[in-house]
């Protein structure tokens, strides 16, 4: 019996990311005839199929990540959690030299021949192994002020990056993140609130920019400026509605005829409840909320804490994100540019969140192999010294499913496991 | 540690159900709206393109076509600077920058600055990107053949309404009523359903016009207008069994892609709008009526050696002392004295009888605009010397159609055809909406008939008067004519100022077409015969040939062949 990885996880997420192949086929795929007819007479060919080559190359470039990532022995890339966070700091501050790419007033990307990359999407995985490294270090206490006051400093460092940029998208979800992970480590809740006051100059930043203000008011009430800053939020609103119960029928859309902007990016939900209706969007909510499920299932059965708080944390990353870019689409939140997990045209998010999964993945098959060293069978891995084990109580369940298994497979299993290559991370995910 | 992750997993799942009440508020409950504005901006309604029908010529050549143009309208509200804009447009389009100027600061908020340009030449104005510049496509009429059959085809105005011709007088078969449909678009206004090949199409217009005819027929026209710098000219040839216009032309003449550029004057259908006197050609009324009268045989003699004939106190003269001629040599040498002799036997009555049987002083109902009935006064009106001066022609204003169909009634065995150019409208999907049915009245014997075309043939012959309308190897029947005009300033007959006309059939016995060729003011001769007679034989010559009509000594030739190899 293979128990070495979670294969409903995996399934989860080639489902979602089936679902984003065929969203952004639909959205990309349509081409009124005059502008196909403009492009052709200054020479460039428009196809249907552009958005929808370069996407699978991405899925294909997403699942070697998560292979790797699958692959990486967990212990190393505990040590190195903390090189990994200062590279992807580097990565950031790269958008401001002249790698960086300006577009839509915010410098976001960084130039990778011959696509570009997000930088703030791999800050936030290497946010979720730092802070799941630090908070399963024995000197982290969650009484101490100082355990409170590293990561959030550590934060501080990134927030006031991406308030340079500006992303008010990385800002809110990595400050969500790293709050809810320090929260899930048990700190003190008093500490948490303390932080309020560093969401000061957030509101400082906002009203100081109009444009931004303006663009927070307008989720508010996007019908008092149809045309300017609520345009977006109403043309998603009209797609979404017009969807109904059952949609108007796959690749039927009409908003993603230049109405909606960023249809095949951060507003490509509002696509899916246009063609597939509330059934389908519900649909692809609920298969994210047994992402997050599946995610912490694997969190609990840990075998560690570094474990416990890196599978929860990678699985709070993604409902963080799903749920940040379902309330942008429905105007609970202001607008602000997050793609959808798994779904949403662009490869930094995929490859990052692909590999996020491949950690995950990683995390429930060294469940099996804890399985195995529980069954005494080849106790040669070396558990982190001075980690006290999950207050799991499977225990029991783990060894009687222990006798079922054959000598032979478990010894062949490890073989492989061992003599397995340790790549480092190194991807640029 | 537990309890919070068990907080942190409800805070999430509660997250994801606060997004779907969320999603059902939008899409559930506010469907209907939402559906509503979707439609509203979704979908526009545009204007199908309007294509007229073609006119085609009865081979199915095209005479007149559409054009795919643009037109290029201003906001002047839009336009930041104006004078710019001017001398950037004034460049690309070749027009003067005051005028387009002029456009761009006037109040309307929609100002057509041209309207119909190629699409090469809007995409020049295109690549500009100037703001507050706008195209919409619009259809050209184009006539393919320029002047030719001008005055038959006729021209659209600026929003391809008929004016003038065919395109005006069938304007309701050939235009069609503009349509708007919904079609879907996207959020810059572009179309996206296929259906914008839809087009509504006019009726198509098949005209009895030849254009090869049309053609041999103007060309020859223009030569005889050069030659005898003619103020004017018409000709008209015709199909004399069924009336069809196998080609009509008048000089002077005009571009019909360029209509507005010439004066009133030259635009005239001068076939069917100008009525003149027609000389000699009208003594076929006398001719035929006395036969068919029994007044006269052919070979009755009459005496015209006075070479001048007194009718209520005013002489009438021959152009040369004859002698006593037969009724036969009186038509063949257009004898004046003996045509008024004849007259005087049928009286005016009979004569007034006749000429209103041959259509004379009535509209032909020749299906162009502008006809013209003629006039004739009735016979209680008619002064003394009107008899004598009715009988060859005079007192009597007639047009060039009216005068061939006579000729043709002659041609066909004794029927009144109606003349008309428009043979069929056959709807774009090919159904037949109008038909020209020709019905014509019998108005003379076959016998009168018969005996009169057997003296027209004499006409050509030698000893006639127009030996130079003469085919070589096809026999014409027909008629000169040469009258004198009214000077309007003395309101008397001009002493240089005439009218020369033939008119006739060919080939005589078995005729294809039957034709009139008016000149107006030639100069250097004035006779019908000399004038308009060979103009007549030219275009009959070149179109017998078009028409591969066989000569009418084909057949005594093949015989001829045939028997001499038998002798041998």
């Amino acid at each position: 019996m293979k128990q070495s990885y979670d294969k409903w996880l995996l399934l989860i997420v080639l489902l979602l990311i089936l679902i984003g192949l065929t969203a952004v086929y639909s959205s990309t795929s349509v081409i009124s005839p005059d502008i196909v007819e403009k492009y052709r007479r200054k020479g460039v060919e428009l196809s249907q199929f552009g958005f929808i080559k370069k996407q699978l190359f991405t899925v294909l470039l997403g699942i070697i990540a998560m292979f790797i990532a699958y692959k990486s022995p967990l212990e190393f890339l505990k040590k190195m959690s903390i090189p990994l966070l200062v590279a992807s700091l580097v990565c950031l501050i790269l958008v401001f030299t002249r790698l960086g790419i300006t577009a839509g007033g915010a410098r976001r990307w960084i130039r990778v021949w011959p696509s570009t990359f997000q930088p703030s999407e791999l800050v936030k995985l290497c946010m979720v192994l730092f802070l799941a490294r630090y908070m399963s270090m024995p000197g982290y206490k969650v009484d101490r002020f100082l355990s409170f006051a590293v990561p959030v400093g550590v934060m501080g460092v990134f927030q006031v990056v991406f308030l340079k940029q500006p992303d008010f998208g990385a800002v809110m979800s990595l400050a969500l993140l790293t709050m809810s992970m320090l929260f899930l480590s048990g700190i003190r809740v008093r500490y948490l609130f303390s932080l309020g006051i560093l969401g000061l100059p957030v509101i400082i930043k906002l009203l100081s920019e109009p444009y931004r203000w303006k663009r927070v008011v307008a989720f508010l009430d996007p019908w008092k400026d149809a045309q300017g800053s609520g345009f977006q939020l109403i043309q998603s609103f009209i797609a979404l509605g017009s969807g109904g119960l059952t949609g108007v029928g796959l690749g039927e859309g009409k908003q993603k005829l230049s109405f909606l902007p960023e249809v095949h990016t951060d507003f490509i939900f509002s696509l899916i409840g246009e063609e597939l209706g509330f059934i389908g969007v519900v649909c692809v909510a609920l298969i994210f909320f047994m992402l997050f499920l599946k995610g912490i299932l694997i969190a609990r059965k840990a075998m560690d804490q570094f474990h416990y708080y890196l599978a929860f944390g990678i699985s709070m990353m993604i409902a963080i994100q799903a749920i940040i870019n379902f309330s942008v689409v429905t105007g609970m939140v202001p607008t602000k540019g997050l793609p959808l997990p798994f779904i949403s045209y662009g490869g930094s998010s995929l490859i990052v969140n692909m590999t996020a999964v491949g950690l995950l993945l990683n995390v429930s098959g060294a469940q099996g192999r804890m399985v195995k060293s529980a069954c005494g069978l080849h106790i040669n891995r070396s558990e982190p010294a001075g980690k006290e084990p999950l207050p799991a109580a499977h225990g029991s369940a783990r060894t009687a499913q222990c006798s079922k298994w054959t000598r032979g497979y478990g010894y062949s299993r490890y073989k492989r496991r061992s003599s397995g290559n340790n790549k480092p991370f190194g991807y640029r995910g | 540690m537990k309890r919070r992750s068990i907080i942190l997993s409800t805070v999430i799942a509660f997250g994801f159900f606060a997004v779907i009440l969320r999603l059902a508020d939008i899409m559930l409950l506010n469907h209907q709206w939402f559906l509503l504005k979707a439609k509203g901006q979704q979908i526009k309604r545009e204007a199908i393109p309007v294509k007229r029908g073609v006119i085609l010529d009865r081979r199915g050549r095209e005479l007149a076509i559409n054009l795919d143009t643009e037109s290029i309208y201003c906001d002047p509200s839009e336009i930041a600077t104006p004078d710019r804009v001017a001398s950037a447009l004034s460049n690309a389009m070749n027009k003067k920058p005051d005028i387009i100027l002029a456009k761009l600061v006037s109040k309307n908020r929609f100002n057509w600055i041209e309207r119909k340009v190629s699409i090469e030449d809007t995409q020049k104005i295109k690549d500009l990107r100037l703001k507050g510049i706008g195209f919409a496509p619009d259809i050209k009429r184009f006539y393919p053949k320029g002047s030719l059959a001008s005055h038959l085809i006729g021209f659209v105005g600026i929003d391809n309404n008929g004016l003038e011709g065919v395109e005006r007088k069938f304007d309701k078969y050939l235009s069609a009523r503009a349509e708007k449909i919904s079609v879907l678009r996207d959020a810059r206004g572009n179309s996206l359903s296929e259906g914008l090949s839809r087009e509504i199409k006019g009726n198509n217009v098949i005209l009895t016009i030849d254009e090869g005819l049309q053609y041999i027929l103007e060309k020859n026209l223009d030569d005889a207008v050069l030659h005898w710098k003619a103020a004017s000219a018409t000709a008209i040839m015709m199909d004399p069994y069924t009336g069809e216009v196998l080609a009509m032309a008048s000089r002077p003449t005009f571009d019909l892609n360029s209509p507005a550029d010439v004066t009133a004057a030259r635009r005239r259908n001068r076939a069917v709008t100008d009525c003149y006197e027609p000389g000699s050609t009208f003594k076929i009324v006398v001719g035929t009526a006395a036969l068919e009268e029994g007044v006269v045989d052919p070979d009755t003699r009459l005496d015209c050696s006075a070479g001048y004939i007194e009718v209520g106190g005013k002489k009438v003269k021959d152009a040369h002392r004859l002698g006593v001629l037969t009724f036969k040599e009186v038509i063949q040498k257009s004898s004046n004295v003996g045509t008024i002799k004849v007259g005087l036997r049928l009286g005016k009555e009979r004569i007034y009888r006749y000429i209103k049987k041959f259509g004379f002083g009535e509209k032909t109902g020749f299906d162009l605009p502008g006809e013209v009935s003629g006039w004739i006064r009735s016979p209680e009106r008619w002064s003394g010397t009107s008899i004598g001066a009715i009988s060859i022609g005079q007192e009597v204003a007639v047009t060039p159609l009216q005068v061939l169909r006579a000729y043709a009634a002659i041609a066909n065995g004794g029927f009144l055809v109606k003349p008309h150019v428009v043979s069929e409208i056959r709807s774009p999907a090919g159904d037949v909406v109008y038909k020209a049915v020709s019905e014509p009245d019998r108005i003379f014997s076959e016998k009168t008939t018969n005996t009169f075309r057997k003296i027209l043939k004499t006409v050509t012959e030698e000893g006639g008067t127009a030996t130079g309308a003469a085919v070589d190897g096809n026999q014409v029947a027909g008629k000169t004519g040469t009258a004198q005009l009214i000077d309007p300033r003395t309101k008397r007959y001009s002493k240089d100022k005439f009218v020369s006309s033939f008119v006739g059939f060919v080939p005589a016995d078995e005729p294809r077409i039957a034709m009139i060729v008016v000149i107006h003011e030639p100069k250097g001769s004035i006779y019908g015969g000399v004038v308009a007679g060979p103009v007549f034989k030219k275009i009959a010559s070149d179109s017998l040939s078009y028409l591969s009509v066989p000569r009418d000594d084909f057949e005594e030739k093949r015989l001829l062949l045939v028997s001499t190899r038998d002798v041998k």
